[in-house]
């Protein structure tokens, strides 16, 4: 009996405890087994809950060991904490590769270099000659173009060497790479290799035919191309196991000359070595010295020749040094989470190796500093050197023949030298890479100093990818229209540089001019670098435009956003023509009121969300001018999902103004109510107490005036009431006002009398609104409704006493005890905590504007999921307040989109069993109480709820959350959360467009048993449904302010009348879900534990019925005639109610 | 199991319905458009002896799960039938003792949602109650003659009634603060007269209006007085004083060490439990 226990996640009919340890099941999939495993076990404690440790009195003050002393020493000079030691020794672990495994790599490398040197050699041919290249190989490299000079021949390697992090013992996992350098015989290559791309091609020749060979021998499992570091002009060869070590290891073959063949003075970035003549066809105007240089050409030969040195190099530095293998594999799992390491001048592991090395050489690294404080002094060296500026030299020669720091600056953006003073390691790296790893690195700085964070979770174990790093993502497709820039932007030496990778031509110049034109309203401009590619070795290598997208990353400056003009230069300088040709036709001459006329931009935004979007404007702008990009191929992804928080009929705003219009309406009420004359005590504070106030109410409330012929009259009281015969009148809900009276002797003291007092003043407060400024208003025992501009308030007098009063017990001996009853908690809360919580939020409001956006969108999405009902206002509020305050690895998101993914990703991931989440405010937690709250937190965990959210103001007991969520309730939420960031995040990241955006919204319905669908002639807020009707029913309002002498319709809505309804009379059998933003729908999941039959008592008979089972009478839920309660208690309102009996058969 | 029970209904019809030990089910519906039925189980109201309950014995009845749409109007006319009904008293649990006398007031306890709610029915006669328990049913809660609201109309009704008029609250405010002034003014008075009267043992009541107030006693100011006693002692200790008290330090310091040396472990172990050290 009793519903089928498999199925939904959300039947919980294990005990609470079990329930919140799947929580944390999601979190990792690994887990999910472990924990399953752990079910089977009866009366095993609860796994993944922390206890409070108890160790005995003897074990903590026996006499310690020298060895525990040196270990507790350590921990101290050499971390941060003990706790940070061993996360990074557990780190460490996870990512080193085991001495298994290295042998059987060791193995494997043995047989390639056996294979390879059994390739047999061919006899010498043109280079354009490629007849003899057996079919079913391809020339991993664009010959363009095709003629060139020379010949080429293969021969087995000279030399076969292991370069790279495998053999300093820094590689990290999951993807083991073994870089192998083959050394080219002397035969092969010859004089003036150098020039036009022969070196490159005869490598890519090599390279062919290895791979021919070694593709035909079953010990390699995949045999195929890759670009190295994504260069285009270098391909390498990757080898893979054949079998079950397919996975295990990456071995990359990387073609290099032989030692000293290439005579560096030929390749400083000032030559050149592609000549025009060859590359285009022609040569440039002028005579031939005007060749333009080839930097990067340069580099990229190199760069193989200098393979070696730099393996001995860091074998020297790192040799023994734990502490510095230790720091570099840290400092790789850093770079990875940031997805700063791949592609084509990413900052990649071989990129700091030789940064520790050279932090070693100049001594701000020490040979015996741990893995933490090596991370430590390379994050604090990059945050505080900009290398586009000071570029650093690993060379200690002072030879004056060494070509000087500054060329490279003039050539390069990012300089740092290797220790032959020639080669520039960064040549490849943009400016804007090395400005976001800077970024990172004072972030990480930053996150490192304050204690009160985990940081290591933080910094090393939160992955950032670009969608939730960056407040909004852009996308250029197809890519092909940036060879088009390239022409425009007159980028041709560039192409010729670049051998044609007309996207990383194009990148550097674009950053730059969307820099320049984003200015003050930009903090941080990113780009994705293209992905490094692998293709079989039939296959031609994929052409520049199949290199995926090229996505760039805005972080904005939230300050800067406010403003709409980009005020120019005054129109007589000089720089007026800079300006106007840099803006085109959008640079117009305004004159200002200071009388200066200028050059000035404006652009066409009124609301907060299309300020939001001005980047959006200009990026399409100056694409569009500059480079020739159309509007069409960039896909900004800002304000997609802004949509789902934009009300009725409004397309321009996403509601901030409506919300501002809403608490200046509020602000003039709290002036009146100050200067009220004739109360017999003072108002002595008017404090907000409502979403609205607080700049968090999904839709903000506009200013109503209702049509009086769509109500009934309730002249005498002066009120609206709805009609029978109507569709259901407009929602309205009443903003709440607390309002504090100055203090007096005068008041009651006791609890029954001190509400009558209020009441009066109630009515008193209603009497002189109406009389001194003619506002309507009516009076109940607890509140006073006033109708003002079209916006109800609903004010409530508080005596601050009350609570205390509510709360006093006299023990048997007359002592007064003060004891928190249910009275006593709702009042102090409505009228003490939720205007303080008000104001806090309505201050974070005014520091990041996107708070509003954010919380709202996170507010939507869990209401649209069914879940809102479970979840107070406040606690979602919090939750999306602590994404500003604690943005930790991240910026504070300046637009809700970024907002909302962050949203996502906390809830998903957050342990929420172990750890409150502090929400400093003001920032009034010290650091100390924050790791207070922490330590005591899992002392008292069996008492707080499920989901723990600390304030400053509440540093016990959680408020908002005590009355839910339910832990089923939160698990489902973190299910769905877990599930809706990859799809989210998917669409935005697809640069074809992001499809149905809403896709998110919906809610799952086949996880529900009963389905209760509702009638939309009585859903007041049907049209804020996540699909929005295309017609729903008149709402008796007029669009025209008119007359507001009768109080419209307060707080009617039937779907939530109902609902209440249900969840008395059904509370204990069912869980009902339900939207309240306009859903057409109620879910209903059956309770399964009060499915099983029970003796019959009289306490629970609630909706059962008695039958007899076997002999014995016990009770069971009558479900046929609840079903059809359902339709009863609901009559008007329900339009079918669904049971799918299948999931419920008794 | 639905179709189950539909066919086992279908089978035995006469068979009775089924009923806990001492009570009687009645099947109740909403009204005849309703297919299936909840049951009204009765029985009369009886308590052990020794028990005290204010409910008149043998006249009243005792109904167990009665729908969230029968009101008290409308039970008292469905069981009028067995007998003249004295009073109908809707509860959300069963309850021994009758609830106040006197009404409650709509103004400061407005009318809770209903839920399935036990009823205590007070007949005039007993054998009213005899009769009720007779009762085959199915009850029928509304009917043409008297349609009971729900739904849409209810709550439009309900949205009416809540819209109260001030002057009646304001009369209601003044008397109750007219009775409570009353009320506090006695209790003054009579505190007033006690003042420095000693007992008939020779003790003097000392209060808060006396001419010397003495300290409120109060949970919160005997913390106070404790506080403050503590601080006087901590100020005149010394510390570091001794070599046995630095000695303690080092080891406290040790202790908090190892303290947190092991709660980290803790972590820790949980941490790789969940594989929460795969970075990604």
């Amino acid at each position: 009996m009793g519903p089928a226990p498999a199925g939904t996640q959300l039947r919980g009919a294990a005990g609470e405890l079990e329930v919140m340890e799947s929580i944390l099941k999601v979190t990792g999939k690994e887990g999910k087994k472990q924990s399953s495993k752990s079910h089977t076990v009866p009366g095993s404690p609860v796994e993944g809950l922390l206890k409070p440790v108890k160790l005995s009195q003897a074990e903590l003050y026996k006499e310690p060991t020298s060895e525990e002393l040196n270990r507790l020493r350590e921990t101290e000079s050499l971390f941060h904490s003990s706790l940070l030691r061993l996360q990074v020794e557990e780190l460490l672990k996870e990512v080193r590769l085991s001495e298994k495994k290295k042998e059987r790599i060791d193995a494997f490398l043995q047989e390639v270099n056996q294979r390879i040197m059994r390739v047999p050699s061919t006899p010498e041919t043109e280079l354009t000659d490629q007849a003899w290249l057996p079919a079913g190989v391809q020339v991993p490299l664009h010959q363009v173009p095709y003629t060139v000079k020379g010949c080429f021949r293969f021969l087995p390697p000279a030399q076969v060497t292991v370069v790279g992090s495998y053999l300093l013992g820094t590689c990290i996992r999951p993807d083991i790479n073994v870089d192998i350098a083959l050394t080219m015989p002397r035969e092969i290559l010859q004089d003036k290799d150098g020039l036009n791309q022969r070196y490159f091609r005869k490598r890519a020749l090599y390279l062919a035919h290895l791979a021919h060979h070694l593709a035909q021998d079953p010990l390699f499992g995949s045999v195929c191309f890759s670009y190295t570091n994504g260069c285009h002009l270098k391909p390498s060869l990757l080898l893979r196991p054949h079998g079950k070590d397919e996975r295990l290891v990456t071995v990359r073959l990387h073609p290099c000359p032989p030692p000293d063949f290439f005579r560096l003075c030929r390749l400083l970035p000032s030559k050149n070595n592609v000549r025009s003549a060859w590359y285009r066809g022609h040569s440039p105007p002028g005579d031939g010295s005007s060749e333009p240089p080839t930097p990067h050409y340069n580099t990229w030969i190199l760069q193989d020749t200098a393979l070696e040195s730099h393996v001995q190099l860091l074998s020297t530095v790192l040799g023994s040094a734990l502490g510095l293998k230790d720091g570099v594999a840290l400092l790789k799992v850093w770079l990875r989470q940031r997805e700063l390491d791949k592609g084509l001048g990413g900052f990649s592991g071989f990129l700091v190796s030789m940064l520790v090395a050279f932090l070693v050489s100049t001594r701000k690294i020490h040979t015996t500093m741990s893995g933490y404080q090596v991370l430590r002094s390379v994050l604090q060296f990059l945050a505080t050197t900009d290398l586009t500026v000071n570029g650093i030299n690993l060379c200690l020669s002072s030879d004056p023949s060494l070509p000087a720091l500054a060329d490279f600056h003039r050539t390069f953006p990012v300089v740092f030298l290797d220790s032959s003073g020639h080669l520039n390691l960064c040549a490849d790296v943009t400016a804007s890479t090395y400005h976001q790893v800077q970024h990172e690195a004072r972030l990480s700085m930053m996150l490192l100093d304050s204690k009160a964070e985990d940081g290591f979770q933080l910094l090393l174990m939160t992955p950032k990818p670009m969608i939730r790093a960056f407040d909004h993502i852009l996308h250029l497709c197809p890519l092909s229209r940036l060879q088009a820039a390239c022409h425009r932007l007159k980028l041709w030496p560039e192409l010729q540089d670049n051998g044609g990778d007309y996207v990383s031509a194009a990148l550097g110049p674009l950053t730059t001019l969307l820099e320049q034109g984003l200015g003050s309203r930009l903090q941080l401009l990113a780009h994705s670098r293209p992905p490094v590619s692998e293709w079989a070795i039939s296959q031609d290598p994929p052409k520049h435009r199949e290199s995926g997208t090229l996505t760039l990353g805005l972080l904005l400056r939230p300050e800067g956003l406010a403003s709409v003009l980009e005020l120019g230069p005054e129109a007589d300088q000089p720089e007026a023509t800079d300006f106007r040709q840099f803006w085109g036709s959008r640079s117009e001459l305004r004159r200002f009121q200071d009388g200066a006329i200028r050059e000035a931009v404006v652009w066409e935004a009124v609301s907060m969300f299309q300020k939001r979007l001005i980047p959006h404007q200009v990026v399409t702008h100056l694409l569009a001018i500059h480079a020739d990009i159309p509007d069409t191929c960039v896909h900004y992804m800002g304000g997609l999902l802004d949509a789902l928080i934009q009300g009725l009929k409004e397309t321009s705003s996403t509601g901030e103004e409506a919300l501002a219009a809403a608490v200046r309406c509020y602000d003039d009420l709290s002036r009146l109510l100050w200067g009220l004359e004739g109360l017999p005590l003072t108002v002595s504070a008017v404090q907000g107490a409502h979403p609205v106030l607080r700049y968090t109410e999904v839709f903000p409330p506009t200013p109503v005036w209702p049509a009086y012929s769509f109500h009934e009259q309730l002249r005498e009281r002066a009120s609206l009431l709805p009609r029978p015969d109507k569709p259901c009148p407009a929602y309205v809900e009443p903003m709440t006002v607390v309002c504090h009276l100055e203090g007096s002797g005068q008041w009651p003291q006791e609890a029954e009398a001190i509400r009558r007092v209020r009441a009066a003043f109630q009515l008193r407060l209603a009497e002189l609104l109406t009389q001194q400024h003619g506002l309507q208003c009516r009076a109940t025992a607890t509140h006073t409704d006033v109708l003002k501009d079209g916006f109800v308030f609903r004010i409530r007098v508080a005596y601050q006493r009350e609570p205390q009063i509510l709360k006093e017990m006299r023990s048997p001996e007359g002592m007064i005890s003060l004891r928190d009853t249910p009275a006593s908690f709702r009042l102090e809360k409505d009228t003490r905590h939720l205007p303080l919580l008000t104001s806090a939020l309505h201050g974070l409001q005014q520091q990041h504007p996107a708070f509003s956006g954010v919380a709202r969108l996170a507010k939507r999405w869990v209401r649209a999921q069914l879940l809102g009902e479970g979840f107070t206002d406040e606690s979602l509020d919090l939750v999306a307040a602590a994404l500003f305050l604690h943005p930790e690895p991240f910026t504070p998101p300046s637009s809700p989109q970024v907002g909302f993914l962050r949203f996502l990703f906390l809830v998903s991931t957050f342990d929420w069993k172990n750890n409150p989440l502090i929400v400093n405010l003001n920032s009034e937690l010290t650091v100390e109480e924050q790791v207070e709250i922490r330590s005591g937190f899992l002392g008292t965990r069996a008492q707080l709820p499920v989901m723990v959210i600390i304030t400053p103001q509440d540093r016990k007991s959680s408020i908002w959350t005590q009355d839910g969520p339910s832990p089923q309730i939160l698990q489902q939420l973190v299910l769905l959360a877990a599930e809706a960031l990859p799809v989210l995040e998917k669409q935005l990241m697809d640069p074809r467009g992001p499809g149905d955006i809403r896709t998110v919204f919906r809610p799952p319905l086949d996880m529900y048993d009963v389905l209760i669908r509702l009638s939309p002639r009585h859903i007041p807020r049907h049209r804020q449904a996540v699909d929005s009707p295309a017609a729903s029913f008149c709402r008796g309002l007029l669009s025209e302010p008119g007359s507001s002498s009768l109080m419209p319709v307060l707080g009617y809505d039937p779907p939530q009348l109902y609902l209440a309804q249900l969840r008395k009379a059904f509370g204990e059998l069912a869980l009902f879900f339900y939207d309240q933003h306009g859903g057409e729908v109620i879910g209903v999941l059956w309770n399964p534990t009060s499915f099983r039959p029970q003796h019959f008592k009289a306490s629970n008979t609630k909706g059962h019925m008695v039958v007899s089972q076997s002999g014995e009478s016990v009770i069971v839920p009558n479900i046929e005639a609840i079903l059809e309660d359902f339709a009863i208690l609901g009559e008007g309102l329900v339009q079918t109610v669904e049971a799918r009996s299948e999931r419920w058969t008794v | 199991m639905v179709a189950r029970r539909r066919k086992r209904a279908a089978r035995d019809p006469q068979e009775g319905i089924p009923s806990p030990p001492g009570y009687s089910a009645v099947p109740i519906k909403f009204s005849e458009k309703q297919q299936a039925s909840h049951y009204l189980y009765m029985r009369e109201h009886r308590v052990r002896e020794g028990t005290n309950s204010s409910w008149p014995q043998k006249r009243t009845l005792f109904v167990l799960n009665v729908p969230p749409y029968c009101t008290t109007e409308c039970l008292s006319r469905l069981l009028s039938p067995c007998g003249p009904v004295q009073s109908v008293e809707l509860q959300e649990k069963p309850d021994l003792t009758e609830s106040a006398k006197e009404p409650k007031s709509k103004f400061f306890h407005p009318r809770p949602v209903p839920g399935f709610q036990v009823a205590y029915v007070v007949f005039q006669k007993p054998n009213g109650v005899s009769a009720a328990l007779a009762l085959k049913g199915p009850l029928l809660v509304s009917t043409e003659s008297h349609p009971v609201k729900s739904g849409i109309h209810k709550w439009l009704s309900d949205y009416a009634d809540s819209v109260l008029d001030p002057e009646a609250l304001r009369v209601e405010v003044d008397s109750f603060m007219e009775v409570y002034d009353k009320k506090i003014a006695e209790e003054e008075a009579k505190a007033k007269e006690e003042e420095g009267v000693p007992d008939e043992e020779g003790w003097v009541k000392v209060t808060r209006r006396s001419r010397r107030p003495v300290l409120p006693r109060t949970e919160a100011a005997s913390l106070r007085v404790l506080e403050r006693e503590k601080r006087k002692r901590a100020r005149k200790e010394l510390l570091n004083f001794y070599a046995w008290q630095h000695r303690e330090t080092k080891m406290e310091h040790l202790a908090q060490l190892r303290k947190k040396f092991e709660e980290d472990k803790q972590r820790i172990e949980l941490m790789r439990a969940q594989r929460r050290f795969r970075p990604y």
